[in-house]
């Protein structure tokens, strides 16, 4: 499955051969940082809101595109409240990648990721950005990524361009 | 250094980890200094509080590779609204993984809000098995480590500390297992079932 996760409206056809989540649209409460995806009720959030329909599609896309406002070198609050609270993917258990302790992924489809990062971006923030993604592959299974940055205006066409490379291919 | 605001901004604040990090600083503090919890509602208060101060220390754990969210909105308040005088800024933060240094990025976002909203930054404190250290025979180290901090933040120093267990990474892959197992187990679940390869039972 492909997959592209945004915190904001984008104006992309739906079509049979990706999904496409504005997490704008949705309620999503952060995580409280319970433990009770991995020591209550394993692979399932304590909380049940829209993150719930979410993590499952994270899990199982091999294609992603997650499109986030920068802020401070990192996901502004939109993504960043999605990405903690998609843990429930991982299990408690841990292991070494890259000689580094990481979790245990349960089903969770390795990733070809394209993160694209919007808004007036500074090269300290760009710099910080990077090495965000490049620590983020190692949690969320990405085989290999790719990072753009783009303005707020030219956000928009970027992904298209990156989608209709998806559906022509 | 006259007086310290700790602000505990984990999601969990009131039975957090950095609750117990947070007061082991503050005991070995020597100066005065007030700890308080962040949540989504009383931004406006800490941003008053921290006028008071001449320091701000940032108390938080390692979220997906960055700062919690819970600190995020704080630090955009602080942005949209700042104090009227500036506290200068230092970070303990600690994350469930073995390495210090898998904190690096998060302690750099909040270095690269400071620069960006003119904040003094101080020093750090990054520990790693952070989740666990303090119920271990290594709790000691860390204990060190959090007096070490508190002494540079009160004379003005600009350090970055770090302490973990002292473990090789095997060993520690074994001492984490038998910890979630445990916990699983005070809920009644088993290691089997933690370990399920299924999300929302798909
Ligand atoms: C949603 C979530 C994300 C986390 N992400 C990381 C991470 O990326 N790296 C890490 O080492 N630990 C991670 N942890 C573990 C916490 O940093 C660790 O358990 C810490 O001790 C929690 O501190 P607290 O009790 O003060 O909140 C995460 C925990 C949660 C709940």
């Amino acid at each position: 499955m492909k997959l592209v996760l945004s915190d904001r409206a984008l104006d992309l056809t739906p079509s049979d051969r990706f999904r496409f989540v504005d997490l704008s649209k949705l309620k999503i409460n952060n995580c409280i940082g319970c433990f009770g995806c991995w020591t209550k009720t394993p692979g399932k959030c304590v909380i049940r809101d829209d993150a719930t329909n979410v993590y499952p599609l994270i899990a199982a896309s091999d294609e992603v595109i997650y499109v986030s406002r920068v802020k401070y070198g990192g996901y502004d609050v939109i993504m960043k409240t999605m990405l903690e609270r998609a843990i429930p993917i991982q299990q408690a258990f841990i292991r070494l990648v890259h000689g580094e302790t990481h979790h245990v992924q349960r089903a969770v489809a390795p990733k070809r990721a394209l993160i694209v990062g919007y808004g007036d971006i500074s090269k300290e923030e760009r710099e910080l950005f990077l090495r965000l993604i490049a620590r983020n592959a190692h949690n969320m299974n990405f085989a290999s990524h790719r990072v753009l940055f783009a303005s707020e205006e030219e956000a928009e066409a970027l992904v298209k361009k990156e989608v209709s490379a998806w559906t022509n291919s | 250094m006259d007086k310290l605001l700790i602000l505990n901004a984990s999601p969990r604040a009131p039975k957090s980890n950095s609750k117990r990090y947070a007061q082991l600083f503050a005991n070995a503090c020597p100066a005065e200094s007030v700890c308080r919890n962040v949540n989504k509602n009383n931004h406006a208060e800490l941003i008053g509080a921290m006028e008071e101060c001449s320091d701000l220390l940032f108390v938080f754990p390692l979220y997906a590779d960055g700062i919690p969210v819970t600190l995020l909105r704080l630090l955009k308040d602080m942005e949209e609204t700042p104090p009227q005088k500036k506290p200068v800024v230092s970070v303990l933060i600690n994350c469930g993984f073995l390495e210090p240094a898998q904190n690096d990025v998060a302690i750099d976002m909040v270095r690269l809000f400071c620069a960006q909203n003119g904040y003094d930054f101080g020093s750090v404190l990054k520990i790693g098995s952070g989740e666990a250290i303090l119920d271990t025979p290594f709790a000691a180290f860390a204990r060190a480590k959090i007096k070490k901090l508190a002494l540079c933040i009160a004379k003005g120093k600009k350090r970055t500390l770090k302490v973990s267990m002292p473990l090789p990474k095997k060993l520690f892959l074994r001492a984490s297992r038998s910890y979630w197992e445990n916990y699983g187990r005070k809920n009644g679940v088993t290691k089997e079932e933690m370990s399920t390869m299924r999300i929302e039972g798909e």
